[in-house]
Order: structure tokens, then C-alpha cells, then sequence
């Protein structure tokens, strides 16, 4: 037994000699699930300005919203940020967040937050088409046009469990109707040629080395690739711009402040500087997509957001209508 | 307390209506259970197939770096399966190394093979696993008396004859324990085949509890996943319950011939191209894009922080999970009963359950019970000994098995009580088991991301849940040295184990 003794003991030393890592009491403790990356900039620069930490805790946007759906009254949690305006609504139907001062949430137009306030839209990304510059896809105007049958085997989208590319459906299915929707995702069913994409990263690698001609995207992908390979032979179509269609899909990444929130005054002061002027340019550029705020520039890279007509649905709508979508998915058996 | 994530599935499918459960066999069940019952077998057959014939060759001959070869078949249990798969999407990429080689060689001619099918993902995590069946056959093999298979020999039986029909019979116990871990990890998978998207059970209670957030719907499946676990450790127990061979500890070991040159050449071709894909190349690729990310000054002091972590919450949950499988094994290797069976079973639930659905379960309870504990590792802790219990108990039972009940009835004979009997007499003599079991388990909880990833307390970050937070926007360099710590990680522990081994 000497070996489970040594074992023991040495082991027992360690644990006791290392203090077990926990946010304070005087920390934010944000659930997120965007990624850490993108969000640490403007936490950086918020503690340096108030003094007030902020402790990010990440995972999966929706397993997050479980998690606070379940613990109640008894989370730490202060504020909740996910990437989809789907989740966010969701969670505001289950009341699970307070509503924000008017005055914070003002400067951010009604169409990228919610009606009651309980939470706001911090920054948008663009569903566009990818397509490699060295084919002819001069016929592809529209999302729609991914079911053209000349397109067979040659469009690239992620799997229908992506919440982007469930986000993005409900948009069609709203702006355009359940039946146009349906025959569409019949036809992108038919023309992904056996397979799809879990990553969007790996979508655009498809377009860009010439294995798929046209791919379904968030804009911040196709830049993120143009990083690594500058001379890579793709371009960006933004779709449906034409007099009386329906325009681009839109998403935003937003916030919530807990219901139980301990520390709300600190919490909304966080949620005033995401949507300031400084918070929405060091927020939206670490991903590159579009501040919410009007007037706040966006990255130069990307497309200039008055040179593009987005769909007029409300992002609240995203999280209604997201089982339907689900539904109408299944239904279509899209893989 | 294994029961919980039970009684919380049991409980929220009864909330299914019978015709969401009609909707849900219509829509799905059918193509979930021949997915998984497939990819179960298949990775079954190559684990057995990997493992095996590693054990063999190492067990039966003497070469120049055997131990080295030892060491090369148990490592890859040190990489979890979404980090293989991980590593396996982007080798296999146009622009990966194997993407770029397979061109190089075959050209055009031959498509290179898809990754995202059901092969793939039986391939990933056949490398995966084939380590448990390697490690239970060499330990079978190694103790069983020479004699056997010299008495076949004397009848007139082929050396493949003698393997066959005597040899693998006796490795049943060891083969099916270790099957059954291997086919309960692939269950329990969802690295490997959310990664590939090959839609399993597992797969499919993620997306229903992701997508939908229906928690019901994911719990009716999960109810159909334990069912099948349940019948399929029925059927193993079955199996190994018509035979039962215990060793005396006075027979002779094995000597292992010592290898001629061909030989020593073909033994190392294969267990080489075994290791070359389950370790070396994914090794190879973590180093690689480690030192990118030295070279670009990425790695901060926080990796050590989520080193520590990890292996924190490793020590503490193999204990705690040792500790309390020790009775349960104790009273189903001694006493055969309904109710033992029966509580072994219960304990093995754990296992197959998704993580999510065990973490939600175990909220749920400590809410509603001690809602005290919240918010600490305790309640992390739970989850964890309740997913890896069964790794424990099978692995201190195999031990217990193969003690000869005629020692413990000598001590007893002797004047020693119950207690004295356990301590000085059980104990010491499935040391090796206990050690086993607590280095299964403590590598698991290093790997165990989906229950930490919810469970973890603010601020608790790991090493799978960096991995999982870098990979997720395809951070390679961030996640590479992650992955590469949790190697180190494990090494001490496989070490300790097989330090054990030799001891015996």
C-alpha cells in the first residue's frame, strides 16, 4: 500500500499548496459565447478605464442560455453575450434577463435589439456569397440562386445544425415565405454534392481552391482567409440588392444583463461601453463585422455598410421563429 | 448518486407526449440506431484487430525497443478524440501534410478518401481506443500460464492453431472488459463525430439540446442510448459470465522468445505504421504548430494556469471515483445476485449519457438539494465521478476476478476480520487493478470536455475547454499547445501505470 500512501500524500500537497482559481466577488462574470479572442480588446480596455474586471466565462451560446435557465436565481452570472440574436431573444421570451435603460440602448437602432430592451445588439455580420473569381457565377444575384440546377455539385454551405445557417433561414423564410424557402433548400439539398461543411472556414477553403464554385458565408470569414492567403481567387457577392428583393440576412451579437444579477449598476455601465462610440469600434474590428451604432466607421476591408441593403427583419425574429426553421430543415431532411 | 442523471432523463422523457416519441421515431430513431449500432461494431472489430496483435507481438517476442513499443500502443490515450479528429480534418485537407502526400503519390487517379463519413469517424476512433484492448490483452497475456498453449502445442495444434483456439478463448475476460469500454466510449462520443458530422444518438441529444433547446426531446433520446448500453453490457456480461478463470500467482510466466531479425523487421513495420498514425503523426502536428505559436510569442502564463487546473481536477476526481468504485466492485465480484448486478449496471449509466445531459442533471439535483455546494468544483466533481464510475468498477473488478477467492478465504481461515482481510489481503493483491482504474479514469477527466464545459466553476478554465474555445475559430496555434500540454499531462500517470504493471 506504500505506493497509494506516496501517491496520496505528495498529490494531497499540491492540491492544498495551489489555491483554486475563482472570480472574486467584485468581478463581472459574463457568459459568453462568442469567442474570447474578439471580446478581450474591449474588456482590456473597459478595466483600464472603470477599474471594474470583467471574468469571461465561455461555451456554447445555447448551453450557456441552459445553464441559465436552470440555475435561476442562483447564478453568478451578470450578463450574457452570445454571437446570435436568436439565442438572445430566446432567452428574453424565458425571462432570464432585465431590462436595460433606455438611454443605454437608444443610440442602437430598434430593428438590432429588442423591443422590451432586454437586450441589444452590440455588432452585425452579412450572410453573403463567396465565389472563386476564376468561374463564371455571373448568374448568381440572389441566395436563392445556390439552387440553380447549373450549379449542381458546386455550392458549399455548413451543415443545417449551424445556428448561422439557421439564423440565415429564417430570414429567407421570412422575407420570402415557408413554400419559396422549402423548394429552395430542396434544390441547395440537391446541388451540395454529398456533403457539407462544418466550418465556415472550411466553405471558403472549398471556393478558394476551386473545389466548389459558390459557398454561403458570415462576410468575416472570406477576410479571414484573404489574411492568411492574400492572393486567393475569391470574391464576395453581396446577394439580393436588386429594386424589391429582400436584401441581404443580417445577425448581431448582442448582450443581456442578468435577472439576478448581483452587481447590475456595474453591469450596465459594461453594456454602456460596449455601445459607445470607443466599445462598438474595438468590439465590431476585432472580427471585422459592423458596429451597431450608426456612424460608427466600420473595418476598410469590408464592404461599406451604405453601399448594402439589408433585410428589413426584425433580429427578434430569429429567435421566434428558430424551431419553425428547425422544423422546416428537418422536414426538407437537409443534411 | 449515479443515478441522478437518471432519475432527471427518466423523469423529463415522461414529459414527452407519446406523440412527440412518435414523431421522433418516425423522423429519426431508425437511422440513429444503425448509424451508432455500426460505427459500435466497426470500431469494435478495429480496436480488437489494432490491439491484439500489438499485444501479441509484444508480449510473445523480445526486441530491441520493446519498451519503447509498449510506451508507443498506450499513448495515444493521452489524445482525446475531438483533438484527433481535429488533427486528422486538416492533415487530410487539400492543403494538408497528408492531403499534399496523397496527391504527391497517387495524383489524380485516386480520390483521396473522405474523412467525413462513417469510415472516418470509425477509423479516428478505432486509433482512439485500441490502447484499452492493447493494455488488458498484454496483462492477459503476460500472466496466463505457458503451459496451455505448450499442452495444444503437444497435440498436434499450428502455432495459429494454439492462438485461435486456446489462446484467445482465455483473453476472453480481458477482450471484453476492454470491448466494452472502447464500445462505451464510442457511445459516449462527440468529439469525433460532431467533428466529421456522422449523426450518432449522442450527436443527435446535442443538437436537440443546442439547436432547439428541447431538453426533452434530448432526454427521450438519451433514454434510448442508455437502453442500448444496457442490453449490449447484459450481453457482455453474459459473455464472460459462462467462463471464469483464475490464476494461480505460482505458475510460470511466460518467457517471450527473442525475436530473429526478420521477424524483429516485421514487428516493427506494424506496430510502427500503428503508432505512426495514432501518435507519432498527431504528435508531430501539435509540436509543429506549438512552436509556431512560441515563435509568435503566444503562449502566456495562463497555459500553466489551465495546466493546473486540469490536472487538479484529474487527481481529485480518479480518487473520489476510485475510492467509491472499490464497494461496488467488491460485492458484484464476490456475491452474484439480482440486486448486484442490478447496482453495477445503474453505475454504468453514467457513462453513456451525454455530458450535457449529465451536467443538467446534476444541476438539477444540487439546486433542489444542497444548493449550498453550487457554484464550486464539488459540483463539477459530481458530474464527473458519476460519468467515469463504471471505468473504475470494471477495471478493479476485472482484478478482483482473477484473485482466487481461496486466498482471501485463507486469510480469513487465519483469524483475520473482514476489515483486516480487505486491507491487508484484497487490497495489496488488486493494487495493480486499483492503479489501473485510477490512471483509466484520471486520463478521461483530463480529456472530458462537453460536462466541464458547463460544469466548471467561473473562471475554472481547463485544458480541453482552451482547446475547445481556440479551436472553435479555428485557432490552430492556440489550441496545439493546449493539446500538447495535455500530453504531458497524462504522461506521469501512464508512467505510474505502468510502473504497477511491471510491479506485478
Amino acid at each position: 500500500m506504500k505506493i497509494f500512501k506516496k501517491l496520496g500524500l505528495s498529490l494531497l500537497g499540491v492540491m492544498l499548496a495551489i489555491p483554486v482559481v475563482q472570480a472574486a466577488d467584485d468581478e463581472l462574470i459574463v457568459y459568453s459565447g462568442r469567442s474570447d479572442k474578439f471580446v478581450k480588446p474591449v474588456i482590456k480596455q473597459f478595466t483600464q478605464e472603470t477599474g471594474i474586471k470583467v471574468v469571461l466565462h465561455s461555451a456554447k451560446s445555447t448551453a450557456l442560455l441552459n445553464k441559465l435557465k436552470v440555475e435561476g436565481e442562483r447564478t453568478r452570472a451578470d450578463l450574457y453575450l452570445s454571437n446570435d440574436a436568436g439565442n438572445l431573444q430566446l432567452g428574453s421570451d424565458m425571462g432570464l434577463f432585465q431590462a436595460l435603460p433606455k438611454a443605454v440602448t437608444d443610440v442602437i437602432e430598434l430593428k438590432l435589439r429588442a423591443a422590451d430592451n432586454s437586450w441589444v445588439g452590440l455588432s452585425a455580420r452579412a450572410r453573403v456569397l463567396v465565389a472563386n473569381s476564376g468561374v463564371d457565377t455571373s448568374f448568381v444575384k440572389s441566395v436563392f440562386d445556390l439552387a440553380d440546377p447549373r450549379l449542381k455539385d458546386r455550392i458549399a454551405v455548413t451543415h443545417s445544425g449551424n445556428g448561422s445557417f439557421i439564423a440565415g433561414v429564417t430570414v429567407y423564410m421570412e422575407a420570402a415565405g415557408v413554400e419559396k424557402t422549402r423548394s429552395w433548400l430542396k434544390g441547395v439539398k440537391d446541388n451540395v454534392g454529398g456533403r457539407t461543411f462544418d466550418k465556415h472556414s472550411k466553405v471558403v477553403k472549398a471556393v478558394a481552391s476551386g473545389k466548389r464554385s459558390v459557398g454561403l458565408v458570415n462576410h468575416y470569414y472570406i477576410y479571414r482567409h484573404l489574411d492568411k492567403k492574400p492572393d486567393a481567387p475569391i470574391k464576395v457577392i453581396v446577394p439580393d440588392q436588386g429594386d424589391g428583393e429582400m436584401g441581404v440576412a443580417w445577425n448581431v451579437a448582442g448582450i443581456a444583463i442578468s435577472k439576478y444579477s448581483q452587481r447590475s449598476a456595474a453591469a450596465v455601465k459594461f453594456v454602456e461601453y460596449l455601445v459607445s462610440e470607443k466599445g462598438q469600434q474595438l468590439f465590431a474590428e476585432a472580427n471585422r463585422e459592423y458596429p451597431a451604432r450608426q456612424g460608427v466607421a466600420a473595418s476598410v476591408e469590408i464592404p461599406a455598410v451604405d453601399s448594402i441593403r439589408a433585410s428589413s427583419v426584425e433580429m427578434a425574429e430569429l429567435g421566434k421563429q428558430r424551431n419553425a426553421t428547425i422544423d422546416l430543415l428537418e422536414a426538407v431532411g437537409m443534411p | 448518486m449515479a443515478a441522478i442523471p437518471l432519475l432527471f432523463v427518466v423523469y423529463s422523457s415522461l414529459q414527452l407526449s407519446s406523440e412527440r416519441w412518435l414523431g421522433l421515431w418516425d423522423t429519426r430513431l431508425p437511422d440513429l440506431l444503425a448509424n451508432t449500432v455500426w460505427l459500435g461494431f466497426v470500431v469494435a472489430i478495429g480496436c480488437l484487430v489494432l490491439g491484439v496483435s500489438s499485444a501479441w507481438l509484444i508480449a510473445r517476442r523480445q526486441f530491441a525497443g520493446r519498451t519503447v513499443a509498449i510506451w508507443l500502443m498506450v499513448l495515444p490515450l493521452a489524445i482525446p478524440t475531438y483533438v484527433f479528429a481535429y488533427i486528422y480534418t486538416s492533415l487530410l485537407a487539400d492543403d494538408g501534410w497528408l492531403g499534399l502526400a496523397w496527391v504527391a503519390v497517387f495524383g489524380d487517379l485516386i480520390a483521396m478518401p473522405d474523412i467525413y463519413t462513417g469510415w472516418g469517424a470509425a477509423f479516428i476512433l478505432s486509433l482512439a481506443g485500441f490502447s484499452y484492448v492493447f493494455l488488458l490483452a498484454r496483462t492477459s497475456l503476460m500472466q496466463s500460464s505457458p503451459s496451455m498453449e505448450e499442452a495444444a502445442r503437444m497435440q498436434g495444434a499450428s502455432p495459429f492453431e494454439a492462438f485461435w483456439r486456446v489462446q484467445l478463448p482465455l483473453l476472453r475476460p480481458a477482450l471484453a472488459a476492454a470491448l466494452a469500454v472502447v464500445v462505451l466510449h464510442v457511445l459516449s462520443d462527440f468529439g469525433a463525430v460532431s467533428m466529421l458530422q456522422y449523426q450518432t444518438f449522442t450527436l443527435s441529444i446535442y443538437t436537440q439540446m443546442e439547436g432547439r433547446m428541447d431538453n426533452q426531446a434530448a432526454a427521450g433520446l438519451s433514454l434510448v442510448l442508455v437502453m442500448m448500453s444496457l442490453t449490449f453490457l447484459v450481453l457482455e456480461r453474459f459473455f464472460r459470465n459462462r467462463q471464469r478463470y483464475f490464476s494461480s500467482s505460482r505458475a510460470r510466466r511466460f518467457q517471450a522468445r527473442q525475436a530473429t531479425g526478420r521477424e524483429l523487421v516485421l514487428i516493427w513495420a506494424c506496430l510502427g505504421l500503428i503508432a505512426l498514425f495514432s501518435f507519432v503523426l498527431p504528435l508531430v502536428w501539435v509540436l509543429h504548430w506549438s512552436w509556431q505559436a512560441w515563435r509568435a510569442e503566444l503562449i502566456g502564463t495562463e497555459f500553466w494556469d489551465y495546466t493546473r487546473n486540469s490536472l487538479l481536477l484529474g487527481f481529485m476526481a480518479a480518487s473520489v471515483t476510485v475510492i467509491i468504485a472499490l464497494p461496488v466492485a467488491l460485492y458484484h465480484a464476490r456475491i452474484r445476485s439480482w440486486l448486484s448486478s442490478c447496482y453495477l449496471h445503474l453505475s454504468s449509466v453514467g457513462f453513456v449519457l451525454p455530458g450535457p445531459v449529465v451536467a443538467l442533471g446534476v444541476i438539477t439535483f444540487v439546486l433542489t438539494q444542497m444548493p449550498l455546494l453550487y457554484g464550486g468544483l464539488v459540483v463539477l466533481l459530481m458530474a464527473l465521478v458519476v460519468r467515469f464510475l463504471p471505468l473504475a468498477v470494471q477495471s478493479q473488478e476485472a482484478a478482483l476476478q482473477q484473485l482466487t477467492p481461496s486466498i482471501e478465504q485463507a486469510g480469513r481461515v487465519l483469524g483475520a476480520g473482514p476489515l483486516e482481510n480487505l486491507w491487508r489481503v484484497t487490497l495489496p493483491m488488486i493494487r495493480g487493478g486499483m492503479v489501473t482504474a485510477w490512471v483509466l479514469v484520471f486520463i478521461d477527466v483530463l480529456k472530458e470536455l462537453p460536462a466541464t464545459l458547463i460544469l466548471r466553476p467561473i473562471g475554472y478554465d481547463t485544458l480541453p475547454v482552451r482547446i475547445w474555445i481556440e479551436s472553435s475559430e479555428e485557432m490552430l496555434e492556440l489550441a496545439a499547445p493546449a493539446a500538447l500540454m495535455l500530453i504531458l499531462g497524462t504522461l506521469p500517470a501512464l508512467w505510474i501505470m505502468m510502473r504497477a504493471e511491471r510491479g506485478r
